[in-house]
């Protein structure tokens, strides 16, 4: 004999309580749960984070947590992707809309974070010697002397970024693209370096961080 | 059908009238239908010495209940095709000027919006470009532009019930003319990817003497 047959009040009330519980729970958070909603990523990052160019989507594997959370509030903010020009950003400024419940922006950006940083191959041809001096002019400052990134300074690693989206990057804030909202502070700082450069130099200065990989 | 949503375009009003028309003979002929069909049951159901038969249906007094309703409902259709042709006649194939024009280009996944500057003609330098959010002033006559940049979207306005695709290569002109004051929704009603649920925006329709200063206020740089 059941439980149900001999008591289907308690029964019937125990499943309600069940069912009460399992829609009110917060999903789990943490790795899992970023796993999980990084399916959402991985049409344009790819599966292991290693980013596609033919997207525009970077490589993010590796990435500190703290500056991808930091970027996933800047896109969620719109103080990244909503120039009209940057339909790259653009994809992302929505794609960081679907990060509503609590605790999944820290979950997916922890899971991000776990993944190994890819091997990227570089596809631009710099001087890597004339881009030390440019590295060490100006970059070093926030980026850090091994391009390890400073989370005090909000500048993230170089080091196991690919090649072209840092050129990219970096033409985006010299047109006013990023880093003109006041909402995002550490962009705003990142702006007016580079307004200090040409393609060639920055190209040259990346080749170099290629070098510290 | 304002009741269920507000209409603010000057053609909300026709196109909810030829749903109503739609709804209100499928409505009778679903009820009819379904009350025909329950008494057929009921009027055949077993009784004692009555034998079942078979039935061709061949015969003219059988053969009337499916001639009859069918002229019937072709009568209702011609209404219907009259209706609604006139709206697509009004809406669609007739463009009224324009007192100002606006570009729309859809993209994976928002809305971005050209508007005239102060000169009220587009593709100058003072255009003002926007993510998300359409700028209009109320009871003034639009042109819009709609293009997209990747893949099929679909320009929809519930309040205006606007909804047209938006085809990669291509510049498809329609108009509307909002009719209230107010901030309205704007989606895609073209699955368009991954991100297609939240590519939503927003229109505001303003009053001449605020759009007026909106447009002072932004025309002299993109956003």
């Amino acid at each position: 004999m059941t439980l149900s047959t001999r008591n289907p009040g308690a029964a019937a009330l125990a499943l309600a309580a069940l069912l009460a519980g399992t829609a009110c729970s917060a999903p789990p958070q943490g790795l899992a749960r970023g796993e999980a909603i990084y399916d959402t990523c991985s049409p344009c990052h790819g599966s292991m984070g290693e980013g596609t160019q033919r997207l525009g989507a970077p490589a993010i594997a590796g990435l500190p947590q703290w500056y991808v959370e930091t970027q996933l509030r800047n896109f969620e903010a719109g103080y990244r992707g909503a120039h009209p020009m940057d339909t790259v950003g653009i994809r992302m400024h929505s794609m960081a809309q679907v990060l509503r419940q609590e605790g999944d922006l820290e979950s997916v950006a922890e899971y991000v974070a776990s993944l190994p940083r890819a091997d990227l191959e570089p596809v631009l041809a710099g001087d890597a010697q004339a881009g030390a001096a440019v590295y060490a002019e100006t970059c070093v400052a926030c980026h850090g002397p091994a391009a390890e990134g400073m989370e005090a300074l909000g500048g993230p690693p170089l080091v196991g970024q690919s090649d072209w989206y840092l050129l990219r990057q970096f033409q985006k804030f010299r047109m006013g693209w990023r880093g003109t909202n006041t909402g995002d502070m550490f962009g705003m700082t990142m702006r007016p370096n580079s307004m200090l450069y040409t393609d060639e130099a920055v190209v040259n200065a990346i080749a170099y961080v290629q070098t510290l990989n | 059908m304002e009741s269920l949503i507000q209409q603010a375009s000057s053609y909300a009003g026709s196109i909810d009238g030829v749903i109503l028309l739609v709804g209100w003979i499928v409505g009778f002929w679903f009820i009819a239908v379904e009350g025909i069909f329950f008494w057929l049951i009921w009027r055949g159901r077993a009784k004692p010495g009555v034998k079942s038969q078979y039935i061709t249906g061949k015969e003219k007094h059988l053969k009337r209940w499916i001639t009859w309703p069918h002229a019937l409902v072709l009568v209702c259709d011609v209404f219907i095709v009259i209706g609604a042709a006139k709206v697509w006649y009004d809406i669609k194939l007739q463009l009224p000027e324009a007192d100002s024009t606006v570009r729309v280009i859809g993209q994976q996944w928002a809305w971005v919006f050209q508007h005239p500057g102060m000169d009220n003609e587009l593709d100058t330098a003072d255009d003002i470009f926007t993510t998300d959010t359409l700028h209009v002033q109320n009871n003034r006559t639009y042109h819009y532009r709609l293009e997209s940049r990747d893949v099929l979207h679909d320009f929809s306005v519930p309040v205006f019930r606007l909804k047209q695709d938006a085809i990669p290569g291509r510049s498809i002109t329609g108009w509307f003319r909002p009719t209230v004051a107010g901030t309205f929704d704007v989606q895609c009603a073209e699955i368009c990817g991954i991100g297609h649920g939240v590519m939503g925006g927003r229109i505001v329709i303003e009053e001449a003497s605020e759009h007026a200063a909106w447009i002072a206020q932004n025309s002299t740089s993109a956003q």
